[in-house]
């Protein structure tokens, strides 16, 4: 904890791991906790856990957020401020120059194409994340019920929903799911 | 805001604060993973109407294709295809600074919380009620290619793989996408 070269490892690897961290960054949390856990004892498996819970569910850009925490625990907030530019740099430069370079041949016959068939590929894999979500938070029957009841408000009505995310805290808070 | 206002015309060029503004909307109302995807696709497309729902798609799309949080993508991406880099800065600031100081306050304190019972209930229901927003999202972007079999077939094959078979995100990603981009071609070559 109190060796300087600790920050300066975390962020390298949290660098690193931001450039290769293909489909968002929860497919590297199992790698970013041996590291900070295992390898370097920086923590325990319960901080971890901690972490992980309260990044979830705090509003904001959570995966972040959940690596700040991460540098806080190493190195106060000067941890915390490296963690988050670690965690987003690299792969915001990616974004843009791939977005760039994907714009540019925007109007070109093989994008039309991938687009085509790229879309329905991630989408199912936008609602199969939803599922694992519902799996995750589904402990009960009412819960399940706020999951579907949500999901169908949604697809009829442009209720906001934040609205529904209120109402189903409330529910939860009052002990009914 | 009122209905006159939000159908502007798109060519008009969006003033960098509504990109700062929007994003820091959608970073302050994604609980949970995944739902920054929910609100982007609520503030671009239905209420600012910036992007149709294919547009959204796409980037969503190339997001997916990318390493790091894919959610910080979509402000990179929507920021730049709406006013260039300085764009993509404005939208991503909007995203990370003010709701990065908030996050961090509000962890730290809730950090000390984390046992009781009662912050434990409240979270478990934005957490069912999030997994349906996702789920409604996702449809709602599949929406526009409800008329091809072959995209329907490949939505449910990507969502089924993962769901039940539990196969990793990347073998699924990479085994399905150039199937289907492939088939997507000799589709469009007999049109």
């Amino acid at each position: 904890m109190n060796d300087p070269s600790a920050p300066l490892a975390l962020t390298a690897h949290l660098a690193q791991v931001s450039s290769i961290s293909f489909g968002g960054f929860p497919t590297v949390l199992p790698d970013v906790r041996n590291f900070v856990v295992t390898t370097h004892g920086w923590m325990t498996d319960q901080d971890f856990a901690n972490i992980f819970a309260i990044a979830q569910s705090i509003p904001g850009p959570n995966m972040i957020l959940m690596m700040s925490f991460v540098g806080w625990k190493v190195w106060g907030f000067p941890g915390a401020v490296a963690s988050a530019f670690a965690t987003f740099g690299p792969s915001c430069t990616i974004y843009f120059a791939s977005y760039r370079l994907w714009d540019r041949f925007r109007d070109a016959r093989w994008q039309q194409i991938a687009r085509l068939g790229l879309v329905p590929v991630i989408m199912g894999l936008v609602i199969a994340s939803g599922m694992v979500m519902a799996r995750a938070a589904d402990t009960s029957w009412p819960a399940v019920a706020v999951t579907t009841a949500a999901a169908s408000i949604a697809l009829a009505t442009r209720l906001s929903p934040m609205w529904m995310l209120l109402l189903g805290g409330a529910l939860g808070g009052l002990g009914l799911l | 805001m009122t209905d006159l206002a939000e159908s502007q015309e798109p060519e008009q060029a969006v003033p960098l604060a509504a990109l700062f503004t929007a994003f820091l909307a959608v970073s302050l109302c994604g609980v949970g993973g995944g739902g920054g995807v929910v609100w982007a696709r609520r503030v671009a497309v239905e209420k600012r109407r910036w992007l149709t729902e294919s547009e959204f798609a796409d980037i969503v799309s190339l997001c997916q294709f990318m390493p790091g949080p894919n959610i910080v993508g979509i402000a990179v991406c929507v920021g730049a295809k709406l006013r260039g880099t300085i764009g993509t800065i404005a939208a991503v600031s909007g995203f990370l600074v003010i709701p990065w100081v908030i996050g961090i306050s509000v962890g730290l304190v809730f950090l000390e919380y984390a046992q009781l019972t009662v912050v434990r209930n409240i979270l478990g229901g934005i957490a069912a009620t999030a997994a349906g927003l996702l789920i409604a999202t996702g449809i709602k972007l599949l929406l526009p290619h409800r008329r091809r079999p072959t995209a329907l077939l490949f939505a449910i094959l990507a969502f089924g793989l993962i769901t039940f078979a539990k196969l990793p995100l990347l073998a699924v990603l990479f085994g399905l996408a150039p199937l289907s981009i492939a088939i997507a071609g000799s589709e469009k070559t007999r049109a």
